[in-house]
């Protein structure tokens, strides 16, 4: 609790290594250097780790990797039930299947399941995000209970029984959950987001209606499952405390008789930056700070202008020293902090900047926000400001190695997104290349300034003639409806 | 019960339990009182540095409350020989993390870097212990930051407010009363004396102490910590607070109206012992077996079977003094507060008249270990435990043994914390109730 620093939530979390830093010298105001502190120049450089791969007999295809520090295992299966598959009169069918997998299972009750996951000291979650190419079981266990929690799985995952009285109190919950997330100003900003950014397709979606909740049934879930959960073309990733000949061989044995697919990939076309201002108010009344968040559209890893965008993005507002940190709270002190990010998802790759601020300072903020976007494409960055960005970024990698689940997932999504597997390897020089230019170059591009999708949460009787000096307002109530 | 009985129980049960491999550390004090802690785990190109001050909000005054933590803020506002903003920039420019943060009991701050930068973060802890920068800018920079912080946390959150209240409600004694955020008007009056006497109280040498862990050669490690804390100045150590807290004799009642929050939140607080003593372990393992998670007591009966609320956990608040026991539950749309509160109060009931089964234990048990397991899979981690055991409990070996003190509490310590401390004469219940703008809009 009560951290001195924290990077804003609710901003795209898939990011690079770490977080932060970078300045150049009009933005160093914050910062006095006496560089008296001893630092090694030297840039620790590794490797992730290689793992084993193989592929079951049904066409899964396993990747481990053996790390023995403690009795624990996680595993992570990428499953190709993407939400974008949802019907459109459905949204939320491949998120409600996923989390009811674990109401019942071959002979185990939910109640069964829930006892036996705690008994086994372990921990299952299946999840379906919406505008996300999979969905994704996540388990992890103790070494002693790992044949238990796979047999747990395989369950799961094959022979999951969706019995009605569960799906019955679960949607009743899930419209109580529904009401709730209205409260947060986080949610109700992505909940507008999205919809704006990514109009018209499956990525619009962050949560699913009441009445698309109430409209789904069994019916529905079993046809989707039986449809979506296939092995072949899927990916199961394992890591810690295994034997990787071991494990494969009881996979096999575990997931017998499953077998089906490749199911086709989901899609979602790339989007490119929106060409017309547009000011989008949620009234959250009696709020006493604005939440505001500036976005528009960016790129994905595969993009040429990728690299480029992370140390563009480090040096604007990547974490607790980005110069939109620096201005706005320590220069300023309108927020608690100020922050940019990439999104980083499968199909949404968005540029956003945000900050909570009080309601009194919203013009004032968002000035500086627009100041700091002008000043990032306007002028090239600083030597310090660039080496320093790139130095943060390379060296931070360093951290990763510590968590094994993480280092999993980077090796899952280079082979589930079809990227080059030397990726990571080649992840510090490609960061080294960017160049000054490079950066003011994706600056223009992507940080908006003509054409800012600008959405505040926050008191409208305070707000609402201070948004109209940056744009045509249209405003909505924090149940979603049009003003 | 026969305490022959009892021992061979607890040695078959230790026999029973899979063991741990315990975490090996060097404790060194060095002779300016400052405790050292160094651990080597060579799994990764990385270590972390933890260093836990003994001040918390606890040791605010009336009229100073949220001042521990505004402290905290400046601590990164530069030193001697480290300017202002300085040491973030520093520690994240070089592939670092860091942070800080405060509690009643303590103030924490923690780094993690790449192997190759001990000095830098060994020299950026040691200048702010010995020579922080005090001026009146930086505190009304962070102030301002710190009261931005309460907006976003508490002042705008749903149920924010609601979070502050329980110790304000179930404590009497104002060290722990008060919350560790502060009021807007407290948070105005600090002055820069303020600063300076609390740094020269607190942030001494022999009131902390400073954990290392990871990619290291403890015997390195160790002259390199003489060299940059060896020459800080002790202090005369600071008053003991007194945290002692008068017998609560009956039920005390809160409703909380919130502007932000959509539904109603019902929450529970049952004062309990001291962190040390051997209640708390024992009510640490109630709270698995109460609420800890969908296999729990209150999930399975309010969620599951009468469909009451939508959440209910259960959790205990470890501190150096009196410590609490306490339930959150959001009733479903449409249900009455009160019958969550009704519901909760008969599962407590259900606790004095029969002891927990085997089976729950076990469980329990279970979960445990995986939480010993899990907090030990990073560097900062370990840093931090050695760290908050050495200040807080005087006893980092801590981080080794209240994992086997947890596993030995059998059902009928349970039964025995729960008699003596979840007595509704103890408990505080706080409902909130959605106000003003918040409640969803009527269709028109």
């Amino acid at each position: 609790m009560k951290l001195a620093f924290i990077l804003c939530a609710g901003m795209a979390l898939a990011q690079q290594p770490g977080q932060v830093e970078g300045q150049q010298q009009e933005s160093l105001k914050g910062v006095v250097k006496l560089n008296r502190a001893p630092v090694s120049k030297e840039v620790l450089r590794v490797n992730l780790p290689k793992p084993v791969e193989r592929k079951l007999r049904n066409g899964l295809r396993v990747v481990i990797v053996e790390d023995h520090r403690l009795p624990t295992v996680a595993m992570q299966m990428v499953l190709p039930a993407s939400a974008l598959r949802d019907p459109a009169d459905l949204p939320g069918l491949a998120s409600a299947t996923a989390s009811s997998l674990r109401y019942g299972a071959g002979k185990r009750s939910s109640r069964e399941i829930a006892e036996s996951l705690t008994e086994m000291g372990a921990t299952l979650n299946v999840t379906a995000n919406y505008g996300a190419r999979s969905t994704v079981l996540g388990a992890s266990a103790l070494t002693e209970s790992l044949d238990a929690v796979r047999a747990l799985v395989a369950d799961v995952l094959l022979r999951p029984s969706f019995p009605q009285e569960e799906l019955d109190k679960a949607q009743k919950r899930i419209l109580t959950q529904l009401q709730q997330a209205r409260g947060s100003e986080q949610f109700l900003t992505e909940e507008l987001l999205h919809k704006v950014l990514y109009a018209g397709d499956g990525r619009a979606i962050v949560a699913p209606t009441p009445d698309a909740i109430r409209k789904i049934t069994r019916e529905h879930m079993v046809a989707f499952h039986a449809a979506n959960y296939k092995p072949a073309g899927a990916l199961l990733g394992i890591t810690g405390d295994v034997k990787p000949a071991e494990m494969i061989a009881k996979l096999e044995k575990a997931f017998e008789g499953w077998t089906g697919g490749p199911v086709e990939e989901a899609k979602a076309a790339a989007r490119t930056p929106i060409g017309e201002k547009r000011v989008y108010l949620v009234n959250r009344p009696n709020s006493v700070q604005t939440r505001l968040t500036l976005a528009n559209h960016a790129v994905d890893r595969a993009h040429p202008d990728y690299f480029a965008l992370q140390v563009m993005n480090r040096i604007l507002g990547g974490g607790p020293s980005g110069r939109l940190f620096m201005n706005l709270r320590e220069a300023k002190g309108y927020t608690y902090g100020a922050s940019s990010s990439i999104a980083n998802e499968d199909f949404r790759h968005h540029f956003s900047a945000a900050a909570s601020v009080r309601t009194e300072v919203t013009e004032a903020a968002l000035e500086e926000f627009l100041k700091e976007f002008r000043a990032i494409r306007d002028q090239v960055v600083g030597t310090e400001d660039l080496e320093n960005a790139k130095r943060a970024l390379v060296a931070n990698f360093a951290l990763s190695l510590e968590n094994r689940p993480a280092v999993l997932s980077r090796l899952l999504s280079l082979r589930e997104k079809n990227l080059p597997l030397d990726y990571w390897d080649t992840y510090a020089a490609r960061v080294m290349a960017v160049t000054a230019a490079d950066v003011q170059r994706v600056a223009k591009r992507y940080v908006p300034v003509d054409n800012l999708q600008l959405f505040a949460v926050g008191d409208a009787t305070k707000i609402r003639a201070v948004l109209a000096k940056f744009g045509v307002v249209e405003e909505y109530n924090a149940d979603g409806a049009r003003q | 019960m026969p305490a022959i009985w009892l021992s061979i129980a607890a040695a078959s049960l230790l026999a029973q339990t899979p063991q741990l491999a315990p975490v090996k550390f060097s404790d060194t004090r060095l002779p300016n009182g400052l405790r050292v802690l160094i651990s080597e785990d060579h799994s990764a190109p990385v270590f972390s540095i933890a260093v836990s001050y003994n001040a918390g909000s606890r040791d605010e005054r009336a009229g100073r409350t949220g001042f521990a933590h505004l402290f905290e803020h400046m601590m990164f506002k530069g030193s001697e020989n480290v300017g202002q903003g300085e040491h973030p920039f520093l520690v994240f420019n070089n592939g670092g993390n860091m942070n800080g943060t405060t509690n009643a009991d303590r103030t924490l701050y923690f780094e993690t870097l790449p192997k190759n930068q001990l000095d830098l973060a060994l020299f950026l802890e040691a200048d702010r212990m010995r020579s922080l920068a005090i001026t009146k800018e930086n505190l009304d920079n962070q102030r301002s930051a710190v009261q931005e912080e309460r907006r976003l946390r508490v002042d705008n959150a749903p149920y924010g407010k609601s979070f502050l209240a329980v110790s304000e409600l179930a404590y009497d004694n104002f060290a722990y009363k008060h919350s560790v955020i502060g009021s807007m008007e407290d948070l105005n009056a600090a002055t820069v004396d303020d600063v300076r006497e609390f740094f020269r109280i607190y942030y001494a040498p022999n009131n902390a102490a400073v954990a290392i862990v990871g990619d290291v050669q403890p015997g390195e490690v160790l002259a390199k910590v003489k060299k940059y804390f060896g020459g800080i100045p002790s202090q005369p150590a600071p008053k003991a607070v007194d945290l002692a807290e008068p017998e609560q004799t009956s039920e005390r009642r809160m409703v909380i109206e919130d502007k932000q929050a959509r539904l109603p939140q019902v929450q529970v607080a049952y004062k309990i012992g001291r962190g040390a003593e051997k209640e708390t372990a024992a009510l640490e393992m109630l709270s698995r077996i109460l609420g800890g998670g969908e296999s729990s007591r209150l999930y399975q009966r309010l969620v599951k079977e009468k469909e009451t609320a939508v959440q209910a956990a259960s959790f205990i608040q470890t501190k150096v003094g009196p410590g609490l026991f306490q339930i959150v539950a959001f009733p479903r749309a449409g249900k009455p507060a009160e019958e969550t509160v009704g519901e909760i109060g008969e599962e407590i009931a259900r606790l004095h008249s029969a002891t927990v089964t085997a089976e729950e234990l076990r469980r329990a048990r279970a979960m445990t270990r995986r939480i010993a397991v899990s907090s030990r899979e990073s560097s900062l981690s370990l840093a931090v435990q050695l760290a908050d055991n050495a200040v807080l409990f005087n006893d980092p070996g801590r981080i080794n043994s209240e994992y086997q003190k947890l596993m030995s509490v059998t059902e009928q310590d349970i039964q025995n914390a729960v008699k003596k401390y979840l007595r509704s004469s103890n408990r505080s219940v706080i409902v909130t109730m959605p106000a003003g703008g918040a409640a969803p809009a009527r269709k028109k």
